[in-house]
């Protein structure tokens, strides 16, 4: 809000799947998942910091993730989320829904 | 169920709050620090690194804020915090918040104690095992059974047991002092296994055990003082010992229901006895199966043990013995329904004013609060937000309203289940708080709430907005005002109906206590004496008892006459009715009568005037002529203005009958009959004669301090009999007790409807008076006479209180028909006098609630009133 971004918004409903993606291969803590998904879209996807951590509670809510200490890479004491069976169904159904959206949206731009 | 688990671990999540807040206190921190981190390696200085990844993250108070909201439960978070916010608000201003509460308790307090006092008498679940399973069974269109058809259905196979009990039997207690009559359920000795009922001390009586009894807990209260060793004492029951099993609980209701409380549970002594049959249904069974399968075992029945005409496979019927389907199953219930259901109507009104008093009071408070209310909607408060916030002021409001209701609830219901009705059967209700009561009363915290507080919240927040934070108006706006008056209006309106309605029953009351019956209550007294059956096996032995009874009573000096009766009027009755043949040569008639037996000097004794011919003698015995005695409607029926002594009457296919007399018209059964025909055949003719011995005494003066002597020398003659003596006119009880119970009803209703609307009426135009201070002051200022204020403060409460009644009247007109059932038929219930009354009350409170706030505005001086804000 009111801050000058050169970094397009995340789409609407896209934030839940692209942290579940993240977590997919394997444990992370906040920030690293943060930094994950900039480097990973080419620095062009950022989370906004202030949303992360509601987003990760959300989903720990509806038993998407499991949340537990741990020591990060630069020897400090970190929160790591890890993807729950129920968190990769998620994942799993929210990414075909996704693809079929882009397709359609694609199919429409192309021939109509 | 992705909704129960996140229920869950919000639930679980309520534990963890503290180290929560802290753990994420720290997470945040990591986070920043690894990004600081970042950037003090791509070169920037320690202190700008962390200042810069602080700015990134935006604001570490708001994430917070929300990630500790995804926790929680908003609505309930909200709540409680309205809640806490409404108690302050209503802390702040004790007056209002009494008045309120006060107004919602008596309405709510009325409400729930009819609705307690219904659903007891309506729909109480007996204390048996499983009510569901158990059913009442008619045979032969008969409610009763004899033992033998009692034995061959219990001996059917169709039930998983059949036992029978006779509700409506008494047996004389013998104690060293004389007898006393206790109410008893005569019942097979198979009637506790088979009904499921549970003891509260001892043990059931068991099959075979014909010699014990159980005590219901009231009557071993009564009468045995609680003695905790009851249980093995013996007492002499109609002359037989029988020894006490065991004692019910306190709240044993009874399969009969509508609160029948007898004293004790006796096996049945007799083979004569006649029982009501109760089944216990098989699993899956349903009622009508169970009907078509006892229709053919009555056919076996009357193929293979015939009883004259008696056929027992017709008016075979399976009833519930508890819930609606109890009520809808007899049509004799549709009137006591129908009363119960006026009875609801009618605190439903008033439960309603009450609402419609808090209401107008919230409405002035939401006025009153404008500014409070535009500060909010200012600083960004939602105005849906508000009303929630207001509504939860009202559900406070209507949860103590409702608390302290619940509190006036109990001790009125403990009161009426302390009273015992004056009626021929033993009627007690126990009537205790229950899950009923409990759904009811949350029902009446949720309607009063939206009822009473959606309107003023709406209206509230809808003027706060447009009055925004302008300075207060001054002048009062008109919308306001047309909902408020509208409110006092549709008030008096309703009161005038529920006034209407007391003051019938309460002049029916005052008919019906002031009507002559027709007969003297003041110095006659009527001794009741129950023999008991099993000992006077022969009609000689009876009439020895009474022969001698009547002749040791005229004996007593200050009795100037006595007879018997079989039915004491207006305290039992018997209805004959059939075909009329007179020897006049008219056509015969079907009429219905009612039929008496009545003694030698039975006239003399009740003061009725015999209009022609004479009274029995002692010597219209069996064997002489029969004789008769009319009334005069049935004489004027039958004869016209003829004579008829002397002439023959044949009732039906009995031998004819001379008519001896004519007697003047009394009532009989009920005050509220007019025009009945009665019927009089001397006592010898009873056949055969009644074990329950009635007998009228008539004093030379005071009637009460004969009572000892007749029970003395009554009790002399059989000392296993019990006696029962009062004066007349205590026996009188009986029939006026619909008015009784109409008009205490209804009658405080009405009252309670009236205060509260009066309450109301003050409140709406006190307030209106203290708006209009400034303008009064003004007026008086510039020389305005006290009288003129006056008149234009009554004219604004004239209009609106004028509307309220024309409106209350016409609705009342039409609201107070159909009571007429009730009533006696002197008490019109359309009288204008009625209406008269009621709109003379009103418009009396009306003044005084007018008047009062115009006075005080009248005595504030000029300058004071000017400056009033």
């Amino acid at each position: 809000m009111g801050k000058e971004r050169s970094t397009p918004e995340l789409l609407p409903g896209t934030l839940y799947m692209l942290v579940l993606r993240t977590l997919s291969r394997g444990p992370l803590h906040g920030y690293a998942i943060a930094k994950r998904v900039r480097e990973a879209s080419g620095q062009s996807l950022v989370i906004e910091d202030g949303s992360l951590y509601p987003a990760l509670n959300r989903m720990l809510i509806k038993g998407w993730l499991k949340a537990e200490w741990g020591i990060s890479e630069n020897n400090r004491k970190a929160r790591f989320y890890r993807l729950t069976p129920e968190g990769r169904k998620q994942l799993d159904k929210e990414a075909a829904e996704f693809d079929r959206l882009v397709r359609s949206i694609q199919l429409v731009m192309r021939t109509a | 169920m992705g909704v129960l688990r996140e229920t869950l671990s919000r639930v679980r999540h309520l534990s963890r709050r503290q180290t929560f807040d802290s753990e994420l206190d720290e997470e945040i921190r990591f986070h920043v620090e690894c990004r600081a981190g970042e950037l003090e390696q791509s070169g920037m200085a320690r202190h700008d690194a962390l200042a810069q990844a602080k700015r990134e993250f935006g604001s570490a108070v708001r994430a917070r804020e929300q990630t500790r909201s995804e926790w929680q439960f908003p609505w309930l978070e909200d709540l409680v915090a309205d809640l806490r916010y409404a108690a302050r608000a209503l802390r702040r201003n004790p007056a209002f918040a009494s008045a309120s509460i006060t107004c919602l308790a008596l309405g709510i307090g009325a409400n729930t104690t009819i609705f307690s006092l219904s659903a007891e008498f309506l729909f109480s679940e007996p204390s048996c095992r499983d009510p569901q399973s158990l059913v009442r069974v008619w045979i032969g269109g008969s409610s009763a059974a004899p033992m033998r058809e009692y034995r061959f259905i219990r001996d059917a196979g169709i039930f998983e047991g059949v036992a029978g009990e006779n509700e409506e039997s008494e047996v004389n207690w013998q104690r060293q002092d004389g007898s006393e009559r206790l109410y008893s359920v005569r019942m097979t000795d198979d009637y506790f296994s088979v009904v499921g009922l549970t003891v509260a001390a001892g043990r059931p009586i068991e099959p075979g055990e014909n010699d014990r009894v159980v005590l219901t807990h009231r009557f071993w209260q009564r009468s045995m003082g609680g003695d905790p060793n009851i249980i093995g004492r013996s007492m002499i029951l109609d002359g037989r010992p029988y020894v006490v099993a065991g004692v019910l609980p306190a709240d044993h209701r009874t399969v009969t229901g509508f609160g029948f409380s007898p004293d004790l549970y006796v096996p049945v002594s007799s083979e004569e006895a006649e029982v009501t049959l109760y089944a216990r249904l098989p699993r899956g069974m349903t009622r009508q199966i169970a009907r078509s399968r006892l229709v053919a075992a009555c056919e076996e029945l009357d193929r293979t043990h015939p009883t004259g005409n008696q056929r027992w496979a017709e008016g075979v019927g399976v009833f519930a013995i508890s819930g609606i389907d109890r009520i809808s199953g007899d049509e004799m219930f549709m009137p006591i329904a129908a009363f119960f259901a006026m009875l609801m109507i009618v605190v439903g009104l008033v439960l309603l004013i009450a609402c419609a008093n808090v209401a107008s009071m919230l409405l002035a408070r939401a006025s009153g609060r404008g500014q409070e209310l535009a500060v909010r909607l200012s600083i960004g408060a939602s105005r849906g937000r508000i009303i929630r916030q207001l509504l939860t002021e009202t559900l406070l409001l209507a949860l103590c309203g409702t608390s302290a209701g619940l509190v006036l609830n109990l001790v009125l219901t403990s009161f009426i289940s302390h009273i015992r009705l004056p009626l021929p059967i033993p009627l007690q209700l126990v009537i205790r708080p229950d899950w009923r009561l409990l759904a009811y009363s949350i029902g009446v915290v949720t309607v009063c709430t939206f009822v009473t507080g959606l309107m003023p919240a709406i209206k509230g927040t809808r003027e706060a907005i447009s009055a925004t934070l302008k300075q207060e108006e001054r002048q009062a706006g008109r919308s306001r005002w047309t909902v408020r008056n509208a409110l006092v209006v549709a008030q008096l309106a309703v009161s005038v109906v529920l006034l209407s309605t007391g003051l019938i029953f309460t002049r029916n009351l005052v008919q019906a206590s002031t009507m002559s019956p027709g007969f003297d209550i003041q110095r006659t007294i009527w001794a009741y004496m129950r023999l008991v059956p099993e000992a006077y096996t022969t009609p000689q032995k009876t009439r020895t008892v009474v022969d001698r009874a009547l002749d040791e009573l005229r004996r007593i000096p200050g009795i100037e006459a006595a007879s018997i009766v079989h039915r004491v009027p207006l305290n039992g009755h018997l209805t004959t009715g059939g075909q009329v043949r007179a020897d006049n040569g008219l056509p015969p008639v079907h009429l219905n009568f009612n039929n008496n037996y009545v003694g030698p000097d039975y006239f003399k004794v009740m003061e009725i005037p015999i209009l022609q011919g004479r009274e029995f003698l002692a010597s219209d015995r069996p064997g002489a002529l029969p004789v008769a005695i009319l009334n005069e409607n049935m004489a004027v029926r039958i004869f016209g203005q003829a004579n008829p002594v002397g002439h023959t009457l044949q009732i039906g296919d009995r031998p004819p009958i001379t008519i001896a007399g004519v007697a003047s018209n009394s009532k009989y059964f009920t005050l509220g009959e007019e025009n009945a025909l009665a019927y009089y055949e001397p006592y010898t003719q009873l056949a055969p004669p009644d074990a329950d011995l009635n007998f009228l005494v008539r004093a030379v003066g005071n009637p009460d301090v004969l009572l000892p002597e007749i029970n003395r020398i009554l009790t002399r003659i059989d000392s296993t009999a019990a006696i029962e003596t009062r004066p007349m006119h205590d026996a009188m009880s009986l029939a006026l007790l619909p008015s009784r119970v109409g008009a205490a009803i209804l009658g405080s209703a009405g009252l309670l409807g009236l205060a509260l609307a009066a309450i109301g009426l003050y409140g709406v135009l006190a307030y209106a008076v203290s708006r209009r201070i400034r303008e009064i002051g003004l007026r008086v200022a510039l020389g305005a006479s006290p009288g003129r204020v006056l008149r234009l403060v009554l004219s604004q409460s004239l209009i609106v209180v004028s509307t309220g009644m024309g409106i209350g009247l016409a609705i009342a007109l039409y609201a107070v028909q159909p009571l007429a059932a009730f009533l006696s038929p002197a008490v019109r219930p359309t009288d204008a006098i009625n209406f008269a009354l009621v709109g003379a009350v009103l418009g009396l409170v009306a003044l005084g609630a007018t008047a009062a706030p115009a006075l005080r505005a009248l005595s504030v001086a000029p300058s004071v009133a000017l400056r009033h804000e």
